[in-house]
Formats: C-alpha cells, sequence, structure tokens
C-alpha cells in the first residue's frame, strides 16, 4: 500500500484520507487505530498468581488462540499462556475483524496462525497451528467457521 | 420442541415422499407390485431413520464416526423391533428374508457414511484452500 506523509503547519485540524478498493481487514484495522479502537488484550502470566502478576498488553497477532476452561480464559501465545480477565464472547466481538473465529464453545482461534486443518480417521476436523498444538472444530461450529473464512477472503479482494 | 416436531415432520414428509416415488418407478421398470404392509413398514422405516438421524445433537461430544455406528445400531434395533411386531400381524420373516433385510439396511448406511467422509475430507480441502489464500493475501499486505 502506497503512504503519502504530509506536513502542513497551516491546517487547523488533522485529517487522514484513506483510499481503498474494497474494505479489507487491513483496511478496518488502519480505521480502528486511528480511531484508537483498536481492541488492547491484557493478561497476567498464567503460572503466576492473579492478583501478584503484572499486567502485559499483548498483540493480537501474536496469540495463537484463546481457551475458556472451568470459567478461566487463557491466551496462548508463542511467549506462554496468559490469562485473561474477561469473557471469550466478549474478546469474539473484539477480534472479530482480526482474523478470529470461534471453533467451539471454549476455543476461539487465530485464522492467521493455521498450519493445517486435516479430518482424523474418527471424522473430526482438527486445526493445528505453527507451535504443533491441535485444536477440534466442533460440528456445531463448522459451518459458521466455513462463512467466516468465506467473508475474510471476499473482504481480502 | 415445537420446532423440533415441525423440522421432524418436514423430514419425514420429505424422505418419504422420496422412498415411496423411488419405489412406485421401480415397481413400474421391473413390473412387480407393493401390498399395503410394505407401504405401511416404508412409513415406520422412515420414521425411524428420522428420528434416529435427528437425535445427532445429543452425540455432540462423540466423535462422527462413533456417532454413525451409535446411530446404526439404534436404527437398526428400532427396525428389528417394527419387523417383529409385523410378524404378529402379518406372518413370520424367513432367515432369507431377515438377511435382505439387514443386507439392505446396511449397504445403504455404509455408502451414506462413506460420502458424509468424503464431503468432510473435501470440505475441510477447501477450506486449508481458503486459509492460504487469506494468509497469503494477508502476508503481501503487510509487506
Amino acid at each position: 500500500m502506497k503512504i503519502n506523509l504530509f506536513e502542513d503547519k497551516k491546517i487547523t485540524e488533522e485529517y487522514l484520507d484513506i483510499h481503498f478498493t474494497e474494505m479489507r481487514p487491513m483496511i478496518r484495522q488502519l480505521i480502528d487505530t486511528v480511531r484508537s479502537e483498536r481492541p488492547v488484550i491484557t493478561g497476567r502470566p498464567a503460572d503466576e498468581d492473579i492478583d501478584d502478576g503484572e499486567e502485559i498488553i499483548l498483540d493480537p497477532e501474536e496469540i495463537y488462540y484463546f481457551d475458556h476452561v472451568e470459567r478461566k480464559l487463557y491466551a496462548y501465545t508463542e511467549s506462554g499462556v496468559y490469562r485473561l480477565m474477561t469473557t471469550l464472547s466478549s474478546v469474539e466481538e473484539q477480534l472479530s475483524n482480526y482474523g478470529f473465529v470461534r471453533v467451539s464453545k471454549s476455543n476461539l482461534v487465530n485464522i492467521y496462525k493455521i498450519k493445517q486443518l486435516k479430518p482424523d480417521i474418527n471424522m473430526k476436523v482438527y486445526l493445528s497451528f505453527d507451535n504443533g498444538e491441535r485444536i477440534c472444530i466442533n460440528r456445531s461450529y463448522k459451518k459458521s467457521f466455513n462463512d467466516y473464512l468465506q467473508k475474510m477472503r471476499r473482504m481480502g479482494k | 420442541m415445537k420446532e423440533f416436531i415441525k423440522s421432524y415432520l418436514l423430514e419425514l414428509c420429505c424422505s418419504y415422499t422420496i422412498i415411496s416415488v423411488a419405489g412406485a418407478v421401480i415397481n413400474m421398470i421391473m413390473g412387480t407390485q407393493t401390498n399395503n404392509a410394505n407401504v405401511v413398514m416404508m412409513f415406520i422405516f422412515c420414521n425411524i431413520a428420522v428420528f434416529v438421524l435427528s437425535i445427532h445433537k445429543f452425540f455432540e461430544k462423540l466423535s462422527p464416526l462413533a456417532m454413525i455406528i451409535i446411530q446404526y445400531v439404534m436404527a437398526l434395533a428400532l427396525c428389528t423391533g417394527a419387523i417383529l411386531i409385523a410378524t404378529l400381524f402379518w406372518g413370520p420373516v424367513t432367515p432369507r428374508g431377515w438377511f435382505e433385510f439387514f443386507r439392505s439396511f446396511t449397504i445403504p448406511y455404509i455408502i451414506g457414511a462413506a460420502l458424509y467422509y468424503y464431503r468432510l475430507w473435501d470440505d475441510a480441502k477447501k477450506q486449508q484452500e481458503m486459509l492460504k489464500e487469506i494468509q497469503e493475501r494477508k502476508e503481501s499486505g503487510s509487506h
């Protein structure tokens, strides 16, 4: 994408024009950033005490998936596992434009981190990530997962 | 519950219509005839098939393969039960008749399961291609 930057001391209000052929995830993310609506996901290292651990800002691009276990929400990244003090549905809402899609009642995955998608001998479909972990796509979420991929593909064209 | 009954009746109507029309076409081609007992049994089998397939939600935690096997055993047991009840009214079934029933029940079921597996594999392949396309586009867009 071509970027033109103009410095003008005379203007009273700064503005930004974005010229695009079609609304793509990247354009949507740019708009969110400018409007300061870019989602901020924070979490504490899962192995530390929830009250003592330092809260860290997580980059959505670094997250493989979210897992909801026993009413606790965890984010799995390359650097480790973080516990989040929010709900899976609110994270899903925040990150729906950033490649995150629900594949089961307790898992929200980053489609940009998926390495392979393969059915198993027992007819379950598994997603495998760069880090070697595998997650099963629940039958009830199969259609919504497919719809999401098609939406992301259309947006990217 | 209302939604379940609505969808159950709709599926029953569709499947019974398809089977009875297909049966009528086969009878016309082969020059054979059916009787009232066969029509009633066909309706009962359709009911069993639609009922067993409609309870798939209860096997959500199991793998599709386990679900297919459980549904096969359930449907086979219910159909056998229906035939045993029918023998009280229309006379006993010969050993050859039981074998024919088992064969005509199992073969379409295996074909159905194989088609399901093929569709699953094909869908996964298409989704994998879509994923690669989305990921490549993102990479080329970010450079």
